[in-house]
């Protein structure tokens, strides 16, 4: 058994890492944790007035502190019922825009493009870079400077309050801007073909779902009231919960999310698949000339949209700036209201980021805030275990650390990290042990027996489920009585469910390998008609808390003898169980 | 510095618990920072490079406050290997944000209303502390995040083998400097006169009062600054809770010394 990881992943809210843990053949294990301790924002914003919550939370992340900025201010108008006018809106739209661009042309240069081009860092990968590592740095450092410009200053700035804006830039400098975007439009076109023409691997590629802002008037952008999903399904921004789902696991202080029990990628690549078809001008033609279906299943394809939507940003900016200059400075709009309830949705340039209050008494009495990178968690582990398992399949073991970097970069998740700071290690023999007795140290798991007994050792988990039911172990049943018990309808997950087979991991007989049944799911490994019904029955359920305890047969032959390595095994894991 | 690497400073940029704002900004000084790397070794900063040592030091600048056993473990650690180690920003001189449950049992509830009753099984959690709750700290450099101007001259002096010659005075006379009206006398709550000074009173350019978010400055008399705004007519949790957003532990004696005033 072996663990590769990928420890301190540099660049979010501090560090965070990857880790996959390798039993022969097969991948049993794969977790993305953040290490960042916990700073409880949502309970220190309880008790404040509004505005000091907008000074407050954007001090979560400083790499998105403006989009968090954008994401309360929108909250806590819907709740004061604040309208703001069009200047005001068009300003935060063009602060906003300067994020994207800094955002993603710092990842895209200096954290993805090293690995695709293969140099350790952006700095070595100047040696034959240089002109674009240059521009580059211009092009973020003026997405910078219109960050600067609408807040105040580089991080954390001030400037955007409940209302408006404490001040407005000068005619002579939006005009100064405007020119600054129409003269990086060459370089910028040249970043589009360079991203979408990247040759991205292949593996993983798999379905998810995909969730964004719809921005209003079936426009492109970064901010609307609605989430809408590749399904097609739309969610008003007050019901977010029905999508985000949050639940604590124990292994990081950031929360994760699902969707009906199914993880959800947020990000450049979400907007671009889900809204792509709205892109206008320079951006419509390039995505029509490089959108393909491998967008849809592949997270790398992230940097392509990114760079794409840098050109949505800079074709905007100039047709903000053009309203802007027409409307004189408006003051800054106050409220009167004391309660309410408001919730406000934009796009970070990671992904849909969440913020929703409730205000008694002019103070602030309840504070929920959803990030991207919380949102992407639980796909960032399923891709990267796709991953790690193909190319384990293909005896590629060595590529698995630097592909799931690549993964968990693609993603930007606040730790896009530029560290590469992955290890493999050895763990021990017959791990299967330790990990049943975390299980049962839980809840006392429930147990089927999975198998046909006329293929030999194909009878393994029935044999196994018998010989528990004779030593009157609770809870146990066989394949067959599943219907009869009904037990599957009744599963809340609120204890573990393990199943017994027999599993080709091709490798040696009698190995017994213990790992989550979502990772069993897609595999064509397991040869019994029970699969599909039981993923069928959970797939809405709480597949997390159910595993498969496989063991790998000699033969699965006609005939009813199960071999002697098999046999060995059951008796280990009947002891086990007994313990 | 012709004469080798041996001859320069060894320093270290570390991050602990906050929003990596002042390694953002740092990183953000895109053309110094050039000369940064070559005037000095720098040895460890997980965000702008991948080849960190964990070698001894003669500075130590630590961003964040310390929110989990293991970040305790890394600050003491840290001090060991550093001859002289500096605080960088809001949450590591003062506690910052996250630092505002100043009762333990307060922490506790809200930790639990946050995480129910999971066990975390990667990292103990601890109540946000500033970074000299556990070690020695030489020098403070306040921000949220930290101003460019100050955070180069302090690194300029340091290498120089100087100590850092920071503003002991509060935003009010950088204010000033900026030719601002004063927001208190238009009855509006700022934190000018009790907020280390710095920023070059950003926001009160901007037609907006002061936040506190660079701590409180040394000499401040909270005390006075308390009763003047009372005085002015703002409500007393306010003003204590105003005064604390940012403040962390920098106003625990202070909050507590007003247990007697009357609301």
């Amino acid at each position: 058994m072996k663990k590769i990881s990928v420890e301190h992943l540099a660049r979010v809210e501090g560090n965070g890492g990857i880790s996959a843990t390798i039993d022969g053949n097969v991948v049993t294990d794969v977790k993305f944790s953040i290490y960042e301790g916990p700073r409880l924002v949502e309970r220190l914003t309880v008790g404040k007035t509004p505005e000091e919550d907008v000074n407050i939370v954007p001090r979560i992340c400083a790499i998105c502190s403006l989009s968090h900025k954008y994401a309360v201010l929108r909250a806590m108008e819907n709740a004061l019922s604040v309208k703001v006018s069009p200047k005001v809106a068009l300003f935060r739209e063009l602060m906003h825009l300067g994020e994207m661009i800094e955002s993603h042309s710092l990842h895209l240069y200096y954290l993805a493009l090293p690995d695709y081009v293969g140099f350790p860092n952006a700095i070595a990968m100047a040696a034959k870079f240089d002109l674009e590592v240059k521009i580059a740095l211009e092009m973020k450092e003026f997405g910078n400077h219109i960050m600067k410009t609408a807040s105040g200053r580089y991080i954390h700035g001030e400037n955007p309050v409940i209302g408006g804006f404490g001040k407005f830039p000068s005619i002579e400098e939006l005009i100064w801007i405007k020119s600054r975007a129409v003269h990086f439009m060459p370089f910028v076109l040249k970043t589009v073909s360079l991203f979408c023409e990247l040759d991205y691997p292949d593996c993983p590629e798999d379905d998810t779902v995909f969730a964004c802002c719809n921005p209003d008037q079936n426009k492109y952008g970064f901010a609307g009231d609605e989430i809408i999903l590749s399904t097609g399904e739309t969610i008003n921004k007050e019901d977010y919960k029905s999508l985000t789902n949050e639940f604590v696991v124990s292994h990081s202080y950031a929360k994760h999310s699902r969707y009906k029990r199914e993880p959800y990628s947020v990000g450049a690549l979400a907007r671009v698949n889900n809204l792509g078809e709205r892109l206008k001008g320079e951006a419509g033609k390039m995505y029509k000339k490089y959108f393909n279906p491998r967008w849809k299943r592949n997270p790398l394809f992230n940097n392509a949209a990114q760079a794409l939507e840098i050109l949505y940003a800079f074709e905007r900016i100039p047709k903000i700036i053009d309203k802007m200059v027409k409307f004189p400075d408006p003051p800054i709009v106050k409220y009167t209201k004391k309660e309410g309830k408001g919730t406000g949705i934009v796009e970070a340039p990671r992904g849909l980021l969440i913020h929703s209050y409730e205000i008694s008494g002019s103070l602030v009495s309840y504070t929920d805030i959803v990030t991207p990178t919380a949102q992407n968690a639980e796909d960032i582990e399923r891709y990267c275990y796709i991953a790690a398992q193909k190319l384990l399949d293909k005896g590629e073991e060595n590529k698995i650390r630097d592909r799931m970097d690549l993964v968990v970069r693609a993603y930007d998740p606040c730790i896009s990290c530029s560290a590469h700071m992955a290890e493999v290690k050895k763990a021990p023999a017959e791990d299967w042990k330790a990990k049943l007795a975390e299980i049962k140290e839980k809840a006392s798991p429930m147990f089927v027996g999975v198998g046909n007994r006329n293929r030999s050792d194909d009878g393994a988990g029935v044999e196994l489920a018998l010989e528990l039911k004779k030593l009157g172990v609770c809870d146990v049943y066989l394949e067959s009585e599943l219907e009869k018990h009904k037990i599957l309808w009744e599963y809340k997950a609120l204890r573990p469910l393990i199943l017994f087979d027999a599993v080709d991991f091709k490798e040696a007989p009698g190995k017994v390998t213990l790992l989550p049944l979502n990772y069993v799911m897609d595999k064509t490994r397991l040869s019994h008609k029970i699969l599909p019904f039981i993923s069928m029955q959970m797939r809405h359920k709480h597949l997390k808390n159910a595993y498969m305890l496989g063991i790998q047969p000699e033969s699965i032959e006609e005939g009813t003898k199960i071999s002697r390595p098999v046999r060995q095994a059951i008796l280990k894991v009947l002891k086990e169980i007994k313990n | 510095m012709e004469k080798g690497s041996k001859e320069k400073l060894k320093i270290g940029i570390y991050e602990l618990t906050g929003c990596a704002g002042d390694a953002l900004l740092i990183l953000d000084c895109e053309q110094e920072l050039i000369d940064m790397f070559k005037a000095a070794d720098i040895q460890s900063f997980l965000m702008a490079k991948s080849d960190n040592i964990d070698g001894e030091l003669d500075v130590a600048l630590v961003e964040g406050s310390v929110s989990t056993e293991k970040e305790k473990e890394e600050l003491v650690d840290i001090r060991k290997r550093a001859k002289t180690v500096v605080a960088i920003g809001t949450c590591s001189c003062f506690g910052g944000i996250q630092a505002a449950f100043l009762d333990k049992k307060d922490w506790e509830k809200n930790f639990k209303k946050v995480y129910g009753d999971n066990k975390m099984t990667h990292n103990k959690p601890l109540q946000s502390k500033p970074i000299d709750a556990y070690i020695k700290v030489d020098y403070y450099l306040p921000g949220c995040p930290i101003g460019k101007e100050q955070f180069l001259s302090t690194f300029n002096r340091i290498l120089r083998g100087h100590p850092p010659e920071l503003y002991r005075f509060p935003v009010c006379v950088e204010c000033k400097w900026n030719e601002n009206d004063c927001l208190l006398n238009k009855g509006i709550l700022c934190l000018g006169p009790i907020t280390r000074a710095g920023c070059g009173s950003i926001c009160i350019n901007h037609n907006l009062p002061c936040v506190g978010c660079w701590g409180p400055v040394e000499e401040a008399n909270l005390t006075s600054e308390f009763h003047l705004l009372r005085e002015k007519g703002f409500d007393y949790d306010f003003i204590k809770k105003k005064m604390a957003d940012f403040s962390g532990t920098g106003m625990a004696d202070f909050l507590g010394e007003l247990k007697g005033e009357k609301k």
